[in-house]
């Protein structure tokens, strides 16, 4: 009886993985097909592999320029919202107000506004100041939202470490910036890791704000994965062969990192 | 040393969200700046009249719900199944969180290719078959239901990781000590574990409410709000009219109109996440 149960629950959870995977897989496997397999009717799983789709994407689409701005959009934003939400994450979990709680949650309020609604009064304030068109403006709204995310991670990831290290330093003569930078940093580092990942994924994946904010010479892999959709002589191929540069790699980097990435989700929780 | 992250999210989240509260109590379009007047709440009570915004608020209504409560059964289930912490479950963790971190953008593309009545891949055997004709993206009675399959296909892997959380954090002793006294595995898991997780249910419910109630990039791929107005969100609305349309005085109503529910449904999380620690301390 109970070996069968196993047995059922690992067939229940093989059946899951393939539901999960397989649309992943068609879009990866696509790159590889000739035309004529992609648009084959009826259509059908077998084909002769093939190189031409990257060729066909990398001819249509300046590939280097894409992933540039994709890279210095989610780096910047990346780091703005670590360097500014994990000393302000620290600071509240310290905090002995109780104003500090308000706060926190306050934070974790921001990541939930609707895009559009900060989008709108963005995209016009972003005009007055002359940086429509550039990445520029794409890090600041991105770092809006990651940074508020960070703080309220970090913030929960310090109240769970004991006070009693730093104080100690404190009273061997550190200062509280010194406590903070020698002693709780490194050991948040797994917190630190995660809150990292998520605004990657986050900053990498987006395309709403990049849409509206930068224009050809600044728009990242997410924004040109559309239009390779959207122009009429371009086909799934070159979709799957975009998904390379844009999708798969950040899929990979998130399966490497995965420990931190179930930790982040499950520090949410607490 | 939380200063600069507060004046950050001030200036450049806080700041712009009030703007856009002052847009949306006025006449403003960026095609015609000069004829910008003063309104009041004009602009909200043309949308309480609209027939797009009432069928946006419920495609949204019946997404979100329809969706969410999908994600949380399938997501349990998937929970139960790999609670055990052996290697098969932790391979298995992994790679069912893929999903989760595909662009969404491309999410929609892919079941739309698959879709496509002509030649996609599910698509062509579905209008063969004559379950779908034109593909279940193109006829209005499915593709509003299609599109939350595909919330549900990228989002149960992340509810089931939340409550897998809450599942592992379950302390083992008291659950033993329930099957060593005989309690049968469904009253264990009404009166132990459901009441102990509730605070790992509840975040999920919200995060995922909260942002199935922000749908936009696979909607926007996939049908574009179509066919017809079948499958427009509120946000798919709101960008439509504020960033093609440039009517910035509706769009921020409707925006607003967003950001009042999405904190409805927060101030209800906090008030029954507050009741949940209450009762799980008194014991």
């Amino acid at each position: 009886m109970r070996r069968a149960l196993d047995w059922a629950r690992r067939l229940f959870l093989l059946a899951l993985l393939a539901f999960f995977l397989a649309p992943f897989l068609w879009l990866a496997t696509t790159a590889y097909k000739p035309s004529s397999a992609i648009f084959s009717i009826p259509p059908r799983l077998t084909f002769t592999p093939t190189l031409d789709q990257f060729r066909n994407a990398f001819a249509v689409f300046d590939v280097p320029s894409l992933v540039e701005s994709s890279l210095l959009i989610a780096g910047f934003s990346t780091l703005l919202s670590l360097v500014i939400g994990v000393p302000a994450g620290y600071a509240l979990a310290r905090s002995e107000s109780r104003l500090a709680m308000a706060v926190a949650y306050g934070f974790m309020g921001v990541r939930m506004i609707p895009a559009v609604a900060a989008l709108i009064p963005f995209y016009l304030m972003m005009r007055d100041l002359h940086l429509l068109g550039s990445w520029v403006g794409v890090v600041l709204i991105n770092a809006v939202l990651n940074s508020a995310f960070v703080t309220w991670m970090m913030f929960s990831y310090f109240r769970g470490l004991p006070k009693e290290l730093e104080e100690a330093a404190l009273t061997d003569g550190c200062t509280p910036f010194g406590a903070f930078y020698k002693v709780a940093l490194p050991a948040a580092r797994s917190g630190i890791i995660a809150s990292a990942l998520f605004c990657t994924l986050f900053a990498w994946n987006d395309f709403l704000f990049p849409m509206f904010l930068t224009r050809l010479d600044s728009k990242p892999i997410s924004v040109a994965l559309l239009s390779a959709y959207g122009t009429k002589d371009i086909t799934w191929g070159t979709l799957g062969a975009l998904a390379h540069v844009s999708t798969i790699p950040i899929v990979l980097i998130v399966l490497w990192l995965n420990r931190y990435f179930v930790q982040g989700v499950a520090r949410g929780v607490h | 040393m939380a200063a600069p992250a507060a004046l950050y999210v001030l200036a450049f989240g806080v700041y712009p969200l009030l703007r856009g509260v002052g847009y949306s109590l006025y006449d403003y379009n960026l095609l015609a700046p000069r004829r910008t007047h003063f309104v009041g709440f004009g602009n909200y009570a043309d949308l309480l009249g609209d027939p797009e915004m009432r069928r946006a608020l419920l495609n949204t209504a019946l997404f979100t719900v329809s969706a969410v409560t999908v994600e949380l059964g399938l997501g349990f289930l998937i929970a139960l199944a790999l609670w055990r912490d052996d290697r098969f479950n932790r391979i298995c963790l992994t790679l069912i969180l893929i999903p989760v971190t595909i662009t969404p953008l491309a999410v929609g593309l892919i079941f739309k290719g698959l879709l496509l009545a002509d030649y996609g891949l599910v698509g062509y055997w579905l209008a063969q078959w004559g379950i779908s004709p034109r593909g279940l993206f193109a006829s209005t009675a499915t593709a509003l239901p299609t599109l939350v399959f595909v919330d549900v296909w990228e989002w149960t892997p992340l509810t089931a990781l939340i409550l897998l959380a809450g599942l592992k954090a379950l302390p083992t002793d008291l659950l033993e000590a329930a099957a060593v006294d005989g309690a049968t595995a469904l009253r264990r898991l009404r009166q132990i574990v459901l009441p102990l997780m509730l605070p790992a249910i509840l975040l999920a419910l919200t995060l995922r409410t909260i942002d199935a109630f922000r749908v936009f990039d696979i909607v926007f791929v996939a049908t574009a709000g179509g066919p017809g107005d079948a499958t427009t969100t509120l946000m798919l609305l709101a960008v439509k009219d504020g960033l093609s349309f440039f009517d910035i005085g509706r769009a921020s109503a409707i925006a607003n109109a967003m950001l009042l529910c999405i904190a409805a449904i927060a101030a209800v999380y906090i008030v029954l996440i507050r009741g949940a620690d209450r009762r799980a301390n008194g014991r």
